[in-house]
């Protein structure tokens, strides 16, 4: 097989392996600031149904928590697994900051983990909510760490390049590039939103079936309404980076995820089949005048940049760079929206007993995911064929192996990753079905020693019915 | 002491912290594919469930150090052990999935419980793959691995080097779970801790005996590096005959200690054989490493750090201490065979 194909089944089986990854980040993060506030409102006001939404937020979160762990480690060994060029060149930088993110996220999110899950009756009440935020902290500087490395791919600085490798000049360049601030913003607020709708959508479900009433609404209640204050701020952000990077440092991908290959359209293209070799586009839906008022002229006259510009070997693959953008921005406005029919409902009074809604909530539980899946298609065919933008090709990095040896690996790891994904959706979905704890339950108390209760032997909660 | 230096004491003991505390783990999880008592069994999980993922954080950590400071070698020595690394990262995959479930679901557990075992199984195999792959030699081209991918193999030596990893990992195993029960399941421990003390001893003269005929690597046993290695095999030794000697007796850390005195006399042993070679018999820790500025700040973040991760840590393996609860009383967790008065 030749080197293209090599390049390809790499890229494809990075492309899959970080895409599994991000998925569980995308529930966890939000889900576990969403378990300290049940357990600080717990404390507060000593009402059991905080810790009745605790201690079940706190099952699905675990398991999801462990995969995003394992599948994460897979992605760091792929960094010299199938990417040996790149592991060479960028070791020096993006090494370190991923050494940064170990030593200062996950070694906290793992010494609190252990503690948060099964700490029952064995710490205190106050141990157990710093644990909490412990993990929380954890995931979020993991968030923070990640974003500097990919930020840096995107808009490298800080750098002296000598014989092909990168070497640090200077750690403040590196780290708050050009596109860190804004991306950092964006993908926090992302995965805030995400598991926004995650909470919201099972809590909805529990109001459809009638079911644990007071669990469901409180849920219901502060996934949404953190919904609702962060999406609009989320539009904003993403206008923003549109505006102040994609625009300034990366055109071409904006000639992509905008569709265009000539730069004349004014309109906005909102559904199109590209011809990559042929560049035009075998069919497209325009709307009129949009494009222009997206960039901000309303005279309707200003053009979208189209690929044309860019040389056709340095030009991203159109289809997936559009329709990612596509996934992450209508997913956005149709959160925007439901969101805002939630505060509708919530000044009327209505929220709890609107079941049309509550059925739409259901529906929309994986949105925000799918929005982030989308965004990520977007960030990273959109900026190919570059590694490390204008600045190391991906053709040049990847591992001298066997074509059939990562063949092999990537058809593996998607029949791997298909059982796992399947599974943990069965899990998510018999947890749920199970519920929460029905009330009233025991305090856990803080057991004599020795010896310690056994943090296994005992049933887990909720059970089977 | 140059940076390189300071990258490699870094690196090596993120290794040294990874195979000692993960080691356990992955041992612990071979032995429940042996143990048909489910009493014993879940008591085993226990003792996973509540560390490994602060365990597999130093498996990353030592992965990234790698990265970082020897970038050079980190992209030879991957690809040259393709194989043996995706078999080990599907493996801790199953492993990590299936211990969480284990723990929060009650459905499936035997299912689970195989797939953990096995994963355990397979991961400990090609660690050990992969570092007998890596010691015995890698060929390399103009700066990237010019081998095929089997070439790791050398001649099966990397399969002794995998049986024996399994054999060391197993011994940690019983001894942390000679120290952390009573009873029935640590009488059983002080057996099969014997039992594998015995095989350890075996395997490890076989590794270094056969080392030189298998692979590309030249050693030099004499001259100063005697200085580092002998001694070492004298603690790894030590340790084993310690180990041997506290199954059984009290106090019950006796056999931990003879544990860590095995891991550090093989380190002593492997870096007084291999040192300055990173990935032999070209690659050497200076020849690899990264320039100076990455060192500093990467230094800085840990040493800011550890004294937190040490600190939390030491915390978390102090919440759960003492003996795992009698395996006699647990009762049994399928909800089937409860038998409620």
């Amino acid at each position: 097989m030749s080197q293209q194909t090599l390049v390809d089944l790499s890229r494809w089986q990075w492309a899959i392996t970080a895409g599994f990854h991000i998925t569980f980040p995308s529930v966890t993060v939000g889900t576990s600031v969403f378990l300290v506030l049940c357990y600080a409102a717990y404390m507060r006001t000593g009402r059991e149904v905080y810790l009745r939404m605790f201690r079940f937020w706190r099952r699905i979160f675990a398991v999801g928590f462990g995969l995003g762990v394992v599948a994460g480690i897979v992605l760091t060994f792929e960094f010299g697994l199938n990417w040996g060029g790149f592991a060479h060149n960028v070791g020096p930088i993006l090494g370190v900051i991923i050494g940064m993110e170990v030593v200062t996220a996950f070694f906290l999110e793992a010494g609190f983990l252990g503690l948060l899950i099964y700490g029952d009756g064995r710490i205190s009440q106050r141990m157990m909510l710093f644990s909490a935020a412990m993990v929380s902290l954890g995931t979020l500087l993991s968030v923070t760490w990640i974003l500097a490395a990919n930020s840096w791919m995107q808009t490298p600085a800080g750098y002296t390049l000598v014989n092909g490798q990168f070497l640090p000049h200077n750690w403040v360049q590196i780290i708050f590039n050009p596109s860190f601030g804004w991306r950092i913003l964006h993908m926090l607020m992302a995965v805030l939103i995400s598991a926004s709708w995650f909470v919201t959508g099972i809590s909805a479900w529990y109001l459809v079936r009638r079911r644990h009433l007071d669990v469901g609404r409180r849920g219901l209640s502060i996934g949404l309404g953190a919904a609702a204050i962060l999406l609009p701020l989320q539009l904003y952000l993403g206008d923003g980076l549109a505006f102040n990077y994609v625009g300034p440092y990366q055109l071409t991908k904006l000639e992509a995820f905008e569709g265009n290959w000539t730069s004349t359209n004014t309109g906005y293209n909102v559904l199109l089949w590209p011809d990559q070799s042929a560049a035009k586009n075998d069919w497209v839906i325009t709307i009129p005048w949009v494009g222009s008022a997206i960039a901000k002229d309303w005279s309707g006259k200003t053009p979208t940049p189209g690929l044309l510009l860019t040389p056709a070997p340095l030009r991203p693959l159109v289809l997936p760079t559009f329709y990612g953008f596509r996934l992450m921005f209508f997913g956005a406005l149709l959160m925007f929206a439901a969101a805002m029919i939630g505060v509708v409902l919530r000044l009327r009074g209505r929220l709890y007993t609107a079941g049309w809604y509550h059925k739409g909530l259901v529906a929309l539980t994986p949105i925000g995911i799918l929005a982030i899946i989308g965004g990520w298609v977007l960030a990273e065919t959109g900026r190919q064929p570059w590694l490390v933008y204008g600045k190391l090709l991906t053709a040049n990095a990847v591992s001298p192996l066997d074509a059939w040896q990562v063949l092999a690996s990537l058809v593996l790891f998607i029949a791997v990753y298909l059982m796992l994904l399947g599974t943990y959706i069965w899990y998510v979905a018999r947890v749920v079905r199970d519920g929460p704890e029905e009330s009233p339950i025991p305090e856990p108390a803080r057991a004599p020693r020795p010896p310690v209760p056994s943090t296994l032997a005992a049933p887990p909660v909720g059970g089977v019915r | 002491m140059t940076a390189a230096d300071l990258w490699a004491i870094f690196i090596g003991l993120s290794f040294v912290a990874y195979i000692v505390l993960d080691g356990y783990d992955l041992g612990i999880g071979v032995f429940t594919l042996l143990e048909r008592d489910d009493r014993r069994r879940r008591a085993m999980y226990e003792l996973v469930a509540r560390a490994w993922d602060g365990n597999e954080s130093w498996l990353v950590l030592l992965a990234v150090a790698f990265w970082g400071g020897l970038p050079l070698a980190f992209g030879i020595a991957l690809p040259a052990l393709y194989i043996p690394l995706i078999l080990m990262l599907w493996s801790l995959i199953f492993r990590g999935f299936s211990i969480e479930l284990i723990a929060q679901y009650r459905g499936w557990q035997r299912g689970w419980g195989l797939a953990f075992g096995l994963g355990s199984l397979v991961a400990t195999l090609c660690q050990g793959a992969a570092f007998g792959g890596l010691v015995a030699g890698v060929a390399v081209r103009r700066g990237a691995f010019a081998g095929d991918p089997f070439s790791f193999l050398h001649h099966g030596y990397a399969v002794l080097t995998a049986l024996s990893v399994l054999v060391l990992y197993l011994f940690a195993a019983a001894a942390w779970v000679y120290y952390n029960s009573s009873g029935d399941l640590q009488a059983w421990a002080a057996r099969t801790g014997r039992m594998v003390t015995v095989l350890l001893a075996a395997a490890t003269v076989a590794c270094w005996a056969l080392l030189q005929p298998a692979g590309t690597t030249t050693l030099d046993p004499g001259s100063a590096r005697v200085a580092v290695w002998l001694p070492g095999a004298v603690v790894l030794a030590s340790g084993l005959f310690y180990a041997y000697r506290g199954f059984g007796r009290h106090p019950d850390a006796g056999p931990v200690w003879g544990a860590l005195a095995v891991y550090a006399g093989g380190v002593l042993v492997a870096l007084g054989l291999l040192y300055p070679h990173v990935v032999p018999p070209t690659i050497t820790v200076h020849g690899a490493a990264s320039p100076s500025g990455s060192l500093t700040f990467l230094l800085i973040g840990v040493g800011l750090s550890m004294p937190g991760i040490v600190a939390y840590n030491s915390y978390a393996y102090w919440a759960f201490r003492g003996k795992l609860p009698s395996t006699e009383e647990v009762t049994p967790i399928a909800p089937r065979e409860v038998v409620s008065p």
